[in-house]
């Protein structure tokens, strides 16, 4: 965090003495009362200002008077007072106050107050991170992320949702360094793990916990202290583990691997999931109260096919510092029409394929031939359908998938039928009742018209 | 000053030293012993004004 000129006034000896401790990190002056106050004020040197509201005894709130001084001043003006009657902190805003604090849990407060100003200060700059660090030129997703900005300098925990490759972490490290937090930004895949190494890798362990452990190491909670905790591919988490971190999260304190000495850590807890959440919980495989504790925030990253304008942006930006590329119509259009499966992963790899492989402008026919191979690898991988519809699976669930093929067939049918819907029952054995469930809104109201 | 008036200040007196005393006692365990003294100084003057305060309260029932 950097270091901040701050002013700290209160007529209590001893509150000054607790503030300056919560304070040690930064460049602090103090002040006990409205004349040596506003005296301070007037050397233009503070970045934030903590304000006690009755300086002395009879004293009829001169504190206020310190607020208006400090906010003419670019003054960041902060209350911290017992007196926290909606009157006042009424009267406190109204005067420019930014925040106002009851007295008696500096600790917390300091920490927050202080990472909001940084934030204020360090304003989120859109197209910075739009055109390096989150590429998108889609609306849609400028605005969630943005959105998920406004909660970067809290505590809250945050759940990104949406398929592989979709750019979780990349916006996760993003909220963090937003944070203002002091610490580290600790990234881990759950997924990687089996239950106990996971469990070692985010506790760590004593030396002799298990066979192999010849040292001790430090878990990646304690790494992440005063920092923020990036739970990649939570769903993946055995009930168990989740059992142990729901622990962790709740009291910030965790035993390692072999030892009997609970360690402390304050982090923030950012998680992701390909996975929909409420289908975890349905199906036994997600603790209801993790996710209680987990999703304080949820954003919801779509899928590269739902956003093709974020194509070529991201490949001039993947090649800004190689070999840029060029595209014929063709192979744009190949491109767009894509589903992309792996998403921007995906289109990396794609991209570092042709920069290797391909010269001049690239045509259709290398970008088809690419495309076309990408597809055999994740076939022979496992992953069964076609692209567009597999991407669409993953990010709206299977059921809508069979919805939707059900509707097109049914639809195709009729259509190859001359609008017989007796005949496209019987072509494809199927009743009354799912053809009708099928047919769109329009075709259902002229049936009814028809009788 | 009406006895109302007054007696919320005092209350308000009250509540600002004991979380003076509250955050000064978190904090002091991890004080070097130079500090520890000047704290411990502070924290009992606080305690004397909290005292004072209450007689105050006291008298005005």
């Amino acid at each position: 965090m950097n270091k901040l000129n701050v002013l700290v006034v209160d007529d209590d000896a001893l509150a000054r003495k607790v503030m300056g401790n919560h304070l040690k990190a930064h460049a602090v002056d103090f002040a006990e009362d409205k004349a040596g106050a506003l005296k301070k004020i007037g050397e233009n040197r503070y970045d934030v200002g903590f304000f006690d509201l009755m300086l002395g005894p009879g004293d009829d709130y001169s504190g206020l008077d310190i607020v208006s001084a400090a906010v003419e001043r670019g003054v960041y003006p902060v209350v911290v007072s017992s007196s926290d009657s909606d009157e006042i902190v009424e009267k406190a805003y109204l005067r420019g106050c930014r925040d106002f604090y009851a007295k008696g849990n500096e600790e917390a407060n300091v920490c927050d107050i202080l990472r909001r100003y940084i934030h204020s200060r360090a304003a989120v700059k859109p197209e910075e991170i739009f055109s390096s660090r989150f590429v998108t030129a889609d609306p849609a997703t400028r605005a969630t992320v943005l959105d998920a900005l406004k909660y970067a300098p809290t505590d809250l925990p945050m759940l990104i949702l949406g398929p592989s490759g979709s750019g979780k972490t990349a916006l996760a490290g993003i909220i963090h360094d937003y944070s203002g937090r002091a610490g580290a930004f600790v990234a881990i895949n759950c997924a990687a793990y089996t239950e106990d190494l996971l469990e070692a890798e985010l506790f760590g362990y004593r030396k002799g916990a298990f066979t192999g452990a010849d040292g001790s190491r430090k878990g990646r909670l304690l790494e992440a202290d005063k920092g923020t905790l990036f739970l990649d591919e939570i769903g993946s988490m055995s009930l168990n583990m989740q059992t142990k971190l729901l622990k962790a999260i709740e009291e910030k304190t965790f035993h390692p691997v072999g030892s009997d000495k609970p360690e402390k850590s304050e982090f923030r807890i950012i998680s992701a999931t390909l996975d929909d959440p409420q289908r975890l919980i349905a199906s036994g495989k997600m603790r209801f109260d993790l996710f209680q504790r987990i999703h304080g925030y949820t954003v919801t990253l779509p899928p590269l096919c739902r956003r093709p304008a974020d194509i070529f942006p991201l490949i001039a930006h993947f090649t800004r510092n190689n070999r840029r590329l060029a595209f014929a119509p063709e192979a744009k259009a190949a491109m767009q029409s894509y589903a992309w499966p792996g998403n921007i992963r995906e289109l990396r790899k794609f991209v570092e394929l042709l920069s290797g492989g391909e010269t001049g402008r690239i045509a259709a026919e290398a970008v088809n031939r690419r495309l076309k191979n990408s597809g055999v690898q994740a076939r022979e991988h496992g992953s069964g359908g076609n692209d567009k519809l597999y991407s669409l699976a993953l990010s709206e669930g299977l059921d809508a998938v069979i919805k939707r093929v059900s509707e097109d067939i049914i639809r195709r049918n009729l259509a190859e039928n001359g609008g017989n819907k007796t005949k496209t029952m019987d072509a494809l054995k199927i009743s009354t009742r799912v053809l009708y469930a099928s047919l769109p809104c329009d075709e259902k109201k002229s049936r009814r018209t028809d009788k | 000053m009406t006895d109302k008036a007054a007696e919320t200040k005092t209350l308000h007196d009250i509540k600002s030293r004991c979380s003076s005393l509250k955050g000064a006692a978190e904090l002091f365990k991890d004080c070097s012993a130079g500090e520890k003294k000047e704290m411990l100084a502070l924290m009992k003057d606080a305690a004397r004004d909290i005292a004072a305060s209450l007689t105050e309260l006291e008298k005005g029932i």
